[in-house]
C-alpha cells in the first residue's frame, strides 16, 4: 500500500463497520476531505461548456449560434440547476457472493452505492435504488430528502437473493420506468446475462441516461491465485470441476481478460463510462477515483 | 537380465510403485472446495485444457512410479549381466571353483592340535568369501563350483552361471548343507572336468580354484594332475590353489604338519577257515598310525552284527606303522554277519571304523572227484581226503565233502562249490576239462592228485596242453623215490617251501612232517624247470613242498581268477604214508582247502565310490532290487536289467557312505534273497601328510598359479572385471525427480509460499 492509499479505508477496517449506513457514511466522510466540486453535471442557467453533438442529444440543446458561425453542432452544457437523479443498480445475484477478503463483491457493492447515494443526497440530489438479480427484487424511488438514505440502505441490505443475473429484462424495465433523464450507475460483477447488460444499457442509454457501470471483480477472479487439488462449484451455474487450479490458470486468466476487455469496448459502444473496480482496494479509494475521472470528464 | 544385491529389497519396494497411484486417488478425495462466481471462464479453460492436462497428469503419475521403483531399484544395488553390461565396459570372468571333499578335508587338526573347525569348513568360508567378491566385482562373472566326489560324474554342483545375489544365496545353501564325503577322491578328476570347462577357451577371462588340504597322497599320481594344471595354464587359465589344511594355529606347511593323530582301521578281514556254522573264522584287523609319533595302547573296540564283543588292545603302533590283531569269531546261525571294528576318535573320524561282512553257511560243500570207478572204501584215496575234511562231529570244519564220479563234472554246478579235488583220475572228456577250467577261472579251486591211474601222456595232453591248460606242469610219468645211502644222516623224504598252506610246518624241522615217507610219485618233465616257469605278470608255479630230491611234489599255479594245486602223489597210503595217522595231513588238506577256496570266499570289497552290483538269476529271480544304504537303511529301489554280456543285473551307483549295504530281492517262488556287502573309505586318505610347497613348486614347475592358505586368501576385488548400475541409476533416478518436479510445477502440482484461501 502507498503512503497516499493510507488515507484510504481498507475493506477490513470497512466489513468491521457492521451498517451499511454507517460504512457509507465512513467513507463519504473521507471522500468530501479531498472533494469540494459536483462531479455531476446537467441543465442549468449557469453555462459550464460546449462539447460537440452526439446522436441522441436533445436537439433543444443545440448552440445553433456556434452552428451558423462554424458550420458544427455543439451542445451548451449548464451547471444543473435542478437535482440530479441518481439511480443506483446493485447487482444481488449469486454470484456477487464470492469473497476472498473482508468484504464479498455484494458488500463492496453496497457500500459503494450506500457511499454514493450519501454524496448526491448531501448535493441535494434525488437518489433512487434498486437491488437486482433475474429481476428487480427490491427499490426505491429517487428522492432528494437526506433522510431518504435509509430507505436506500434498507434496500440494499436486505434485499438479496441466490438468484442468478439477469440484466436484459431488468434494465429494460428500469429503462421503461424511470420518469426522467438522470445518472444510472450499475454496479455488477457482469457475471451471468451479459449479453442483456449491453442491451439494456442500449435501451437506457437511448433514454438519455447518463450511464456508469462499475464493474466489481473478486481480486481472485481476476488472479486465480488457487493451488492444490480443488473442487470449484457454481454459484450461480450448477457445474462443478475437480482439478489442480494452475493448471487451468492460463486458460481461465486468458478467458478473463477477454471478459474484461469485452466488457469495456461494449461500455464503450454504449458510451458508458466504464471502471473496473477490485475488492481489495479501499473502497474510498475507489470512490475518489470514480469521482475525480467524472469531474474530469465533466462538461 | 540385470541382478540384484539385495534381492529381497525388491519383495518389499515393488509396492510401493502403487503408492503414487494411491496418492493420487486419495487426493482426488480430499479436494478442498470452493464457491467459485466466475465459473464460466473456469470452464471455457478446462474445455481448451482438458487433454493436455489429463496427459501431464498421467505423465506425471508415471515418473512418480518410475521415481519409487528407480529408489527401490537403487536400493537392491542391481548388475547389469547382460551383453550390455559388458558394452559398458566390463569383461566377463569365469570362475571355476574345485573343493576336495574327500574325508580327509574331515581333519580337525590343522595346527598341530584338534580344533572345531575342519578342513572342509574351512573350504567353504573360501568358497563363499570367493562368491561374495565375485558378487562386488565389477563386470559380468561367471561361476562353477564342484566338489571332488560330484565331478568324478562330472557333473558340478552348481553349474556355470552367472554370478548374481541368488546363484550366491544358492551357493551359501548348498554349502550349508555340505559334509566332506566318505570318498578318497583326488584332484586329478575334478581338474580333467574343468578342463571340460575351462580348456577349450571361453573367451574369458578364466580362473580356477583348487580349494583343497593338498595331501600327498592325492598327489601320488601327480604327473596326470600336472598335466592337467599345465593344459588350464596353457589355455591361459588363472590358477588359484587355496590350501585348507595350512595350520590357522602358525603351521609351518611340512610334511611334519600332518595330523595330531590320526589312526586308520585299514583291514578287516577273514583270514582264512571256513565261514560255516559253529566254525571259528579267523579274522585280522589292521590299525595304521598316520601320526607323526608313537600311539600307545590303542584299544578296537569291536562288535559283532551291532552287538558288543571283547575288543582289542594294540599296545603300541609305531609313527607310521601298521599293527595287524587277529581275533577269531564263530557264527552260530548261517547268513551275512557283520563285524565292525573302531578305533578312538581322532582327527579324522571317517577312517576309524571299517566293517566286514561274513557270509556263513551251515556247511561248505567240497566236490571230490574219486578216479577209483569202483570206489575203493576205506583204501580209497577220497576215504582219507574226506577224513581230512570232515573228520567228524568232535571236530567240526564246517566242509561237507561229496564225492562223485568224473562225470558229475558237467552235470553238477560247480559254482556251488569253492574247491574241487580230482583223486587220481584216469582221463577226463574234454566237455569235463572245459567244466573245470572254466570253474578255475571263475576262481574256483583244483587240487589234482596222482596216482597209479593217472597218466602223464594223457595229463599232458588235455591238461597241461604245453602250459595252457589247467594242469600246473608238464609230467614224466611215475618213479619211485629212491632211498637214501645208509652212510647218510636221515633227511625227511618232504620239503616244506616257503608257503602260507603250509607255513604251519615250516621253520625248525617238524617231527610229524619227517615221518612222511614219499616212495613213489610223479616226476616231472625233466625239461621243465618250475622256477623259470613265469606266466604273464610275474606268477607262476610255485612249490608248496618238495621232495628230498628238489623234485616238487605239490605246486601251486594260477589259472585265470583260481588257483590250481597239483600234488604228485597218492591221496591215500598207497604212494606214501602221509595220510595214515600223520597229522599233518589234516592239516595241510584244510589249509589247502582254504587257500584254494579264498578267493570264492574273498568277501567283495568296495570302497566308498563304487558301485555295489547284483547279479540275479534271470530265469529265477523278479527284476526289483531294494537296496538298503546305510547307516540308516534308507532305501533305493532299482530295477535290474539286462547287461551286454547278457547277464540280469541291478546296480546302485557311486556309494557315497561307509557301512554295510543291503540288497534285497525276490525270487519268483516268492522267497527272499538278499546280499550284504561292506563298502569301506579307502584307508589311504586317511594319510595326512600333506605335499611340501617345494614339491609342489617342482610338480607344477612351468606352471603359473598363485598359492595361498584359506586364512590369507583375499580375493582382489578389483581384478574382477563388471559393471554395477547403481551409479546410472541414480542419474536416471536424479534426471527423473527433476522432470517430475518441473511437471508437477506445471501441472500445478506444487504449491507456493502464497497461503491458499478457502472462500
Amino acid at each position: 500500500m502507498t503512503p497516499a492509499s493510507k488515507r484510504f479505508l481498507p475493506p477490513e477496517a470497512i466489513a468491521r463497520i457492521a451498517r451499511l449506513e454507517l460504512r457509507a457514511r465512513a467513507v463519504v466522510e473521507g471522500v468530501l476531505a479531498g472533494l469540494h466540486k459536483s462531479p455531476y453535471k446537467g441543465q442549468s442557467v449557469e453555462f459550464l461548456q460546449h462539447r460537440e453533438y452526439v446522436r441522441g442529444d436533445d436537439l433543444r440543446r443545440v448552440d445553433w449560434k456556434v452552428w451558423g458561425r462554424q458550420d458544427r453542432l455543439y451542445i451548451k452544457e449548464f451547471e444543473e440547476e435542478t437535482n440530479l437523479r441518481l439511480t443506483l443498480l446493485v447487482d444481488g445475484s449469486a454470484s456477487m457472493d464470492y469473497r476472498s477478503g473482508a468484504l464479498s463483491k455484494y458488500d463492496y457493492a453496497a457500500t459503494l452505492a450506500a457511499s454514493l447515494a450519501w454524496l448526491a443526497l448531501s448535493h441535494g440530489d434525488a437518489v433512487g435504488c434498486a437491488v437486482f438479480d433475474e429481476k428487480i427484487r427490491a427499490s426505491v424511488p429517487a428522492r432528494t430528502k437526506r433522510s431518504h438514505l435509509s430507505s436506500v440502505v434498507d434496500v440494499l441490505e436486505t434485499s438479496r437473493s441466490n438468484r442468478p443475473t439477469a440484466f436484459g429484462p431488468v434494465l429494460r424495465s428500469l429503462s421503461e420506468t424511470l420518469p426522467r433523464r438522470g445518472m444510472v450507475v450499475i454496479i455488477s460483477d457482469l457475471l451471468g446475462d451479459r449479453e442483456g447488460v449491453f442491451q439494456g444499457m442500449q435501451f437506457l442509454r437511448r433514454r438519455g441516461h447518463d450511464l456508469v457501470l462499475l464493474h466489481v471483480m473478486d481480486e481472485d477472479e481476476l488472479t486465480f491465485p488457487f493451488e492444490g487439488p480443488t473442487r470449484f462449484e457454481g454459484l450461480e451455474l450448477p457445474e462443478h470441476i475437480a482439478c489442480n487450479p494452475r493448471a487451468l490458470r492460463e486458460g481461465y486468466l486468458a478467458a478473463i481478460e477477454e471478459f474484461l476487455a469485452n466488457a469495456r469496448k461494449r461500455s464503450a459502444a454504449a458510451r458508458c463510462d466504464y471502471s473496473l473496480i477490485r475488492t481489495g482496494e479501499p473502497v474510498d479509494a475507489a470512490l475518489v477515483q470514480f469521482l475525480s475521472r467524472r469531474s474530469s470528464t465533466a462538461v | 537380465m540385470p541382478t540384484f544385491d539385495f534381492f529381497s529389497l525388491l519383495w518389499w519396494g515393488l509396492p510401493l510403485a502403487a503408492a503414487p497411484i494411491l496418492i493420487h486417488l486419495i487426493n482426488l478425495l480430499r479436494h478442498r472446495k470452493v464457491q467459485w462466481a466466475a465459473m464460466e471462464f473456469l470452464l471455457a479453460s478446462q474445455r481448451k485444457f482438458r487433454t493436455r492436462v489429463l496427459l501431464k497428469q498421467i505423465l506425471l503419475l508415471l515418473l512418480r512410479i518410475a521415481a519409487v521403483l528407480g529408489i527401490v531399484l537403487t536400493l537392491a544395488q542391481p548388475r547389469l549381466r547382460t551383453a550390455l553390461g559388458q558394452l559398458l565396459g566390463g569383461s566377463r570372468t569365469a570362475h571355476v571353483v574345485l573343493l576336495d571333499d574327500s574325508y580327509s578335508m574331515s581333519d580337525l587338526s590343522a595346527g598341530g592340535r584338534i580344533g572345531e573347525s575342519s578342513a572342509f569348513d574351512r573350504g567353504k568360508l573360501v568358497v563363499e568369501r570367493i562368491c561374495e567378491e565375485l558378487t562386488a566385482a565389477e563386470g559380468r562373472q561367471e561361476l562353477a563350483v564342484g566338489r571332488f566326489s560330484s565331478l568324478t560324474g562330472r557333473k558340478f554342483d552348481i553349474e556355470r552361471q552367472t554370478v548374481t545375489p541368488q546363484v550366491v544365496q544358492m551357493v551359501r545353501d548348498e554349502l550349508a548343507g555340505l559334509v566332506p564325503s566318505a570318498s578318497d577322491c583326488g584332484p586329478r578328476e575334478a581338474l580333467a572336468a574343468a578342463v571340460e570347462v575351462l580348456g577349450e577357451g571361453t573367451g574369458a577371462a578364466d580362473v580356477l580354484w583348487l580349494v583343497s588340504d593338498f595331501r600327498a597322497c592325492d598327489w601320488k599320481v601327480a604327473d596326470e594332475t600336472a598335466q592337467l594344471l599345465r593344459q588350464l595354464s596353457d589355455a591361459g587359465v588363472e590358477l588359484r590353489l587355496v590350501d585348507c589344511a595350512f595350520g590357522a594355529l602358525g603351521s609351518t606347511g611340512s610334511s611334519a604338519d600332518f595330523g595330531a593323530s590320526n589312526l586308520s582301521v585299514e583291514r578287516l578281514e577273514v583270514v582264512g577257515g571256513v565261514p560255516a556254522t559253529g566254525v571259528l573264522v579267523p579274522l585280522e584287523v589292521a590299525v595304521r598310525n598316520n601320526s607323526q609319533n608313537v600311539v600307545r595302547d590303542v584299544q578296537v573296540e569291536l562288535r559283532e552284527d551291532g552287538a558288543s564283543r571283547p575288543g582289542l588292545r594294540i599296545p603300541e603302533i609305531p609313527a607310521g606303522s601298521v599293527a595287524v590283531q587277529r581275533f577269531e569269531a564263530r557264527f552260530p546261525q548261517a547268513g551275512s554277519h557283520l563285524i565292525d571294528a573302531r578305533v578312538a576318535a581322532d582327527a579324522v573320524a571317517v577312517d576309524n571304523t571299517r566293517t566286514a561282512v561274513i557270509a556263513v553257511v551251515d556247511r561248505v560243500d567240497v566236490l571230490v572227484i574219486d578216479g577209483d570207478p569202483r570206489g575203493g572204501g576205506r583204501a580209497a584215496d577220497a576215504f582219507y581226503l574226506t577224513a581230512a575234511l570232515a573228520p567228524g562231529s568232535g571236530a567240526p570244519t564246517g566242509l561237507r565233502p561229496r564225492i562223485e564220479p568224473p562225470r558229475a563234472i558237467t552235470t553238477l554246478d560247480l559254482m556251488a562249490f569253492d574247491c574241487i579235488w580230482l583223486l587220481d583220475v584216469e582221463r577226463l572228456d574234454p566237455a569235463e576239462i572245459t567244466a573245470l577250467e572254466g570253474f578255475a577261472r571263475a576262481g574256483g579251486g583244483v587240487v589234482f592228485f596222482m596216482g597209479p591211474r593217472s597218466r602223464a601222456e594223457e595229463i599232458n595232453r588235455t591238461l597241461y596242453r604245453d602250459g595252457e591248460g589247467l594242469f600246473p606242469l608238464p609230467l614224466a610219468g611215475p618213479v619211485d623215490l629212491l632211498p637214501e645211502g645208509k652212510n647218510q644222516d636221515p633227511v625227511p623224504d618232504v620239503v616244506v617251501e616257503e608257503h602260507p598252506v603250509v607255513a604251519v610246518l615250516s621253520g625248525q624241522r617238524n617231527p610229524l612232517l619227517d615221518a612222511v615217507r614219499i616212495e613213489r610219485f610223479m616226476a616231472v618233465d625233466r625239461s621243465f624247470d618250475d622256477s623259470k616257469e613265469k606266466m604273464p605278470g610275474g606268477v607262476g608255479v610255485r612249490r608248496l613242498l618238495s621232495l628230498r630230491t628238489r623234485a616238487p611234489l605239490v605246486v601251486e599255479r594260477p589259472f585265470g581268477e583260481g588257483l590250481v594245486v597239483a600234488v604228485l602223489t597218492t591221496a591215500s597210503p598207497t604212494w606214501n604214508n602221509w595220510a595214515r595217522a600223520n597229522p599233518s595231513w589234516v592239516v595241510v588238506m584244510l589249509e589247502m582247502e582254504s587257500h584254494l577256496a579264498r578267493v570264492r570266499r574273498r568277501a567283495e570289497l568296495l570302497e566308498v565310490g563304487d558301485d555295489f552290483t547284483v547279479t540275479l538269476a534271470a530265469r529265477g529271480d523278479e527284476s526289483e532290487v531294494d537296496f538298503l544304504i546305510p547307516p540308516d537303511g534308507t532305501i533305493v529301489h532299482q530295477t535290474a536289467a539286462v547287461t551286454p554280456a547278457g547277464t540280469l543285473q541291478a546296480t546302485l551307483r557311486a556309494t557315497l557312505s561307509a557301512g554295510a549295504y543291503q540288497a534285497r530281492w525276490r525270487r519268483l517262488d516268492g522267497s527272499e534273497r538278499e546280499r550284504v556287502v561292506a563298502v569301506n573309505v579307502d584307508p589311504d586318505e586317511g594319510r595326512l601328510e600333506r605335499i611340501l610347497r617345494e614339491q609342489l613348486d617342482r610338480t607344477l614347475s612351468g606352471v603359473k598359479f598363485q598359492y595361498d592358505s584359506a586364512e590369507s586368501l583375499q580375493p582382489d576385488a578389483n581384478t574382477f572385471a563388471g559393471v554395477s548400475l547403481v551409479t546410472p541409476l541414480l542419474h536416471a533416478l536424479l534426471c527423473v525427480l527433476l522432470l517430475e518436479q518441473l511437471l508437477a510445477y506445471s501441472a500445478s502440482y506444487h504449491t507456493t509460499t502464497k497461503p491458499w484461501r478457502y472462500v
